[in-house]
């Protein structure tokens, strides 16, 4: 570590690492420390985006992006199954259908996506790269616990300035399975059951009366992917693939990618058989 | 979000070689929440005659309602059936009245004259401003991605086959791009001795 | 605050039709009572029943009629009821814009919104009074679980062709995972 120190690395970063004392945005910015983002000069509340873009008659101009989302995590005997939607929508217009509202952190680590989606991308790359600095260092995966702390660490420095994001952190570490909450507002939560989106009222109310914690793998997987479904066919903000990732004690797994409305129509014959 | 769009929906309506086509979407939802999917705001006035109401549901219904009865006044007292042209009048009659409180509808109409048969598509805006071009004509919470299928698909002269495929297409495409349409989709063809209703299966998201 | 513990939300409007109501306190009694008033005054006169479709297009017209005056009334109701004629079932959503849809199942507000995927995911239309009364449980449950405010009984009435019958209230049990 002292050699670190020596070669001049800094181990932690913050947002006002760099900064001299009149608060110069250097040249390089964040493609040195990630963590330093260009806030312009004015108060915090009016940091955000679209807060300050005004038209002629003086009203503030809305941005719209990503918002509508459907994302779930829960945690069991067997694991962390995590199931997310894939539609993006800014407005009422639907930008795409096959976003990945999963990210990929490591082999053992997984975040999803809710909120502004250019905000999750950014931190969860940023977190990625910590991690794998992280296991250079100690020689040792990172735990799920301190993986999201980074997270909500980061999200943290820029509490007020308008950043959006709700996202989930699951893993498996020398503890088991893990489940984080992480959001903007600097909230960081271990729990069981999650669902954060648009659409996670209408993914909770499965998902809360179809839980058991000594599930099989396959109905642990189908309560997540019937959850999403759900929420799709009745938040219009939420839609496209279902994606089910389960991550066991060697790592996760992708489950299935299932488009939602081959899910309702196979969903629809079930129940039509069921009651005859 | 405007009050227009509060509980989505948008209809179509294209001209053919004698025969014209209106369609709708299904959804009737309370901003991003879906209710129903079953909610047809095309409705049927006349033989050959159809109205679609998209905009505020409970506008839909008082619209529909409203006219009806008038149009049903007006027949009683003709002694006929009336002219697309003639249900446009009235319609823009019945929106006007509301200038300064207006129901919150666009209507689209489509029908075919009762004599001559001449096909005929109008759109009026929610005061009653009318819209009556050659090809199409669009109207609710997707109009611009429906304008914009409409004017790559739309052919001069289809015959009822090939209009049914044309508006088919728009239609699902457009609102597969619209979070707050969609969710099934019904389409009728006009002809001169027949009317042919289909029901689209769609995506449900 | 907890004013009253068992305040009815439903009024009978014939033999076979019920109205549930929620929104503005004060417009919720008076509009149901209205509505409820001249349902009764109707058979009076006429010496029948308006059947469940023209009971919702009366009301939908009453509420559609008050949107565009300077006092609109802010309420969101159900009505089921089962026309007595056809013996069909017919329950009708209705907000306070005066949209009327024939629904299969609904439920208003945002406690509300967390039973409509339990219902989408276990209804179905030939269930019997135990299955249905089952499913209300669970929809209660959800309830109980994820809305922050405590409801602490629900009132469950089934309507047929008999008349309206009232179920043992439902208590919600549960609690997050």
């Amino acid at each position: 570590m002292a050699l670190e120190a020596i070669n001049g690395v800094s181990r932690y970063h913050s947002k006002l690492d760099d900064l001299g004392e009149e608060m110069v945005i250097p040249e390089i910015g964040n493609l040195k420390n990630q963590y330093q983002l260009c806030t312009p000069d004015l108060p915090k509340s009016e940091c955000q985006i679209g807060e300050f873009l005004i038209d002629e008659t003086g009203r503030k101009i809305k941005l719209n992006y990503a918002h509508g989302t459907t994302t779930l995590g829960f945690k069991f005997n067997g694991g962390v199954v995590m199931a997310v939607d894939s539609r993006a929508t800014s407005g009422q217009y639907i930008g795409s259908g096959n976003v990945k509202k999963i990210i990929e952190i490591n082999p053992y680590l997984l975040g999803t996506m809710a909120g502004g989606a250019a905000d999750c991308t950014y931190w969860e790359r940023v977190l990625a790269k910590q991690c794998r600095i992280y296991e250079l260092r100690n020689r040792e995966r990172i735990s799920v616990a301190a993986a999201s702390k980074l997270l909500a660490n980061m999200v943290y420095q820029y509490k007020g300035y308008g950043l959006s994001m709700g996202v989930m952190i699951a893993g498996w570490d020398k503890k088991g399975p893990g489940l984080y909450y992480v959001d903007n507002n600097g909230n960081r939560m271990p729990g069981n059951v999650f669902s954060v989106g648009s659409g996670s009222i209408y993914a909770y109310g499965v998902l809360d009366s179809g839980y058991r914690s000594d599930m099989s793998d396959t109905e642990a997987q189908e309560l997540g992917r019937r959850a999403i479904y759900h929420a799709t066919h009745r938040d219009a903000y939420s839609g496209g693939v279902v994606r089910v990732y389960h991550i066991k004690e060697d790592g996760w797994t992708k489950i299935t990618e299932e488009d939602s409305k081959d899910l309702h129509y196979k969903y629809a014959e079930e129940k039509t058989k069921r009651s005859q | 979000m405007s009050i227009l769009n509060y509980n989505g929906g948008c209809v179509v309506a294209m001209k053919g070689k004698n025969c014209v086509a209106i369609a709708c979407d299904l959804r009737f939802g309370v901003q991003s929440q879906t209710i129903t999917t079953d909610f047809e705001r095309v409705f049927e006035l006349g033989p050959q005659l159809y109205i679609g109401l998209p905009g505020l549901a409970t506008d839909t219904q008082t619209v529909y309602q409203r006219l009806q009865f008038r149009i049903k006044m007006y027949e009683m007292r003709e002694g006929r059936r009336m002219k697309p042209q003639t249900l446009m009048a009235m319609a823009q009659n019945l929106l006007y009245e509301r200038r300064f409180g207006p129901y919150f509808v666009e209507p689209v109409i489509a029908g075919l004259h009762p004599s001559t048969k001449e096909p005929y598509i109008c759109a009026l805006d929610l005061i009653g401003c009318p819209c009556e071009p050659a090809d199409f004509v669009v109207s609710g919470t997707c109009s611009e991605s429906l304008y914009g299928m409409c004017e790559t698909t739309w052919r001069e002269d289809m015959e009822p086959e090939d209009l049914f495929e044309c508006i088919s297409q728009s239609l699902v495409n457009a609102f597969d791009r619209d979070a707050l349409s969609g969710w099934g989709a019904v389409v009728h063809i006009i002809e001169h001795d027949k009317v042919t209703t289909r029901y689209l299966k769609c995506r449900q998201d | 605050m907890v004013q009253k513990s068992d305040d009815d939300k439903m009024l009978a409007l014939s033999k076979n039709l019920v109205m549930a109501v929620s929104g503005e306190a004060g417009d919720t009694t008076q509009f149901a009572e209205y509505i409820a008033k001249n349902i009764q005054l109707y058979k009076m006169r006429n010496g029948y029943e308006l059947p469940p479709a023209a009971a919702v297009h009366f009301t939908r017209h009453t509420l559609a009629t008050h949107l565009r005056s300077r006092e609109p009334y802010f309420v969101n109701l159900l009505m089921g009821g089962v026309d007595p004629d056809t013996n069909k079932t017919e329950l009708f959503y209705m907000d306070y814009l005066a949209a009327s849809i024939p629904v299969k199942y609904y439920a208003f507000g945002y406690g509300g919104m967390f039973t409509l995927s339990v219902m989408d995911k276990e209804y179905t239309p030939d269930m019997n009074e135990k299955e249905a009364y089952e499913l209300l449980k669970k929809c209660v449950a959800e309830i109980k679980r994820r809305f922050i405010i405590n409801l602490p009984k629900f009132r469950v009435r089934i309507i047929s062709k008999e008349g309206i019958k009232d179920m043992p209230h439902i208590v919600g049990e549960g609690e997050a995972a």
